[in-house]
């Protein structure tokens, strides 16, 4: 999968371009956050799901995951109204190098139990 | 018989109607395509010493930068369009062609740019065209093949891979079917202040009959460039 980005980046032969590469998130690391979204926002030049994940003891922790653009994602199944304020979802991300709560969508399941990916190349 | 009745209707078209009537119709959107028949590989880029001393340095900062897992700063990353001639050819973005007989419109997916090619028209002389992203376009018939000249892209818009680039830039691009369905355009660059010799490269495309294209409008870019001009993400508290 890794190898599929970096062909979407560098293109082969052909020279590709990208609004940005995926440095800024650890690639080789997943993690799983579930909770309640409070927003999704379908823009460009990238999508977000914003969510609230509560930990065992009932803290609230709030998460930005960022996703391909509109253009990518409908390539994979999303439409803009695939999620809305207050749906239950559970997201598994690239984390943020930062440690900032925050990453890029590997695979989202929606509350219709539905697993969709982050565009072509990029499926779950 | 109906072929026949085509060829025979044809023969009475004057010369320069037969001409139109079986040039290619580029109308239509077009993806980004890896598959056969492929195009010739890119020449060699080759810079005038002054300017590669630039460049490499420019590329040696990211490759460091990459290996520390991070990503220097460039214009996309900031929403700025890719102008002429990295509009042709980005990422997973298809293009959409206009043709008619005076024009033909490029709009690209991505930020939605466009270019306008307006064709058989003389080109305009180069300090008579404002510097910018798209600078002007003219076309003309070689064959079955648009031959496209532009001129008037600003330095600070980034070139092919890159690479610096003058005022004095000159692109031909040579867009052709290569197939029914497989467009290629042929993009070489001169640039007599920057580069050594021209580069040429080739970008292939899919006719997506059924393609509609998605409005792009860059309203929401968490990235920023930190102080130390690197790409990073902003995340919200809530």
């Amino acid at each position: 999968m890794r190898a599929k980005l970096c062909a979407v980046i560098l293109g082969g032969a052909i020279p590709m371009l990208a609004h940005h590469s995926f440095t800024m998130f650890d690639m080789t690391k997943k993690i799983t956050v579930s909770g309640t979204v409070t927003s999704f926002e379908w823009t460009n030049p990238h999508c977000y799901i914003e969510i609230d994940v509560p930990d065992e003891s009932g803290a609230v922790k709030h998460w930005s995951v960022e996703m391909g653009s509109p253009s990518i994602l409908q390539g994979s199944g999303w439409k803009f109204s695939s999620l809305k304020k207050g749906d239950k979802a559970t997201l598994v991300i690239n984390p943020l190098k930062t440690g900032q709560a925050g990453g890029f969508l590997n695979t989202a399941t929606l509350p219709d139990g539905r697993a969709l990916g982050n565009g072509p190349g990029r499926q779950p | 018989m109906i072929l026949r009745l085509a060829i025979g209707c044809l023969a009475l078209l004057p010369v320069t109607a037969r001409a139109e009537a079986s040039r290619p119709d580029f109308t239509g959107v077009w993806a980004i395509y890896r598959g056969a028949p492929a195009p010739p590989a890119p020449g060699p880029l080759v810079l005038k010493p002054e300017y590669a001393k630039i460049y490499d340095a420019q590329r040696a900062a990211q490759a460091e930068a990459t290996k520390r897992g991070e990503q220097l700063a460039n214009a996309s990353v900031q929403c700025v369009p890719y102008g002429v001639p990295n509009m042709m050819s980005v990422a997973v973005y298809p293009v959409e062609f206009i043709q008619s007989p005076r024009q033909l419109t490029i709009i690209s997916e991505a930020f939605s740019e466009v270019r306008r090619v307006y064709l058989d028209r003389p080109q305009a002389p180069i300090d008579d065209v404002a510097p910018g992203y798209y600078g002007r376009s003219v076309g003309h018939w070689d064959g079955d093949a648009l031959v496209i000249d532009t001129i008037g892209i600003k330095p600070t818009v980034a070139g092919y891979r890159g690479m610096p680039h003058s005022e004095r830039m000159h692109i031909t691009e040579r867009l052709k079917l290569v197939a029914p369905d497989i467009l290629h355009d042929q993009i070489m660059i001169e640039d007599p202040v920057v580069l050594e010799k021209p580069v040429t490269y080739t970008t292939s495309y899919k006719r997506s009959p059924n393609y509609e294209m998605v409005e792009f409008v860059c309203d929401n870019n968490r990235e920023y460039v930190d102080e130390k001009g690197v790409v990073r993400m902003r995340v919200k508290d809530r």
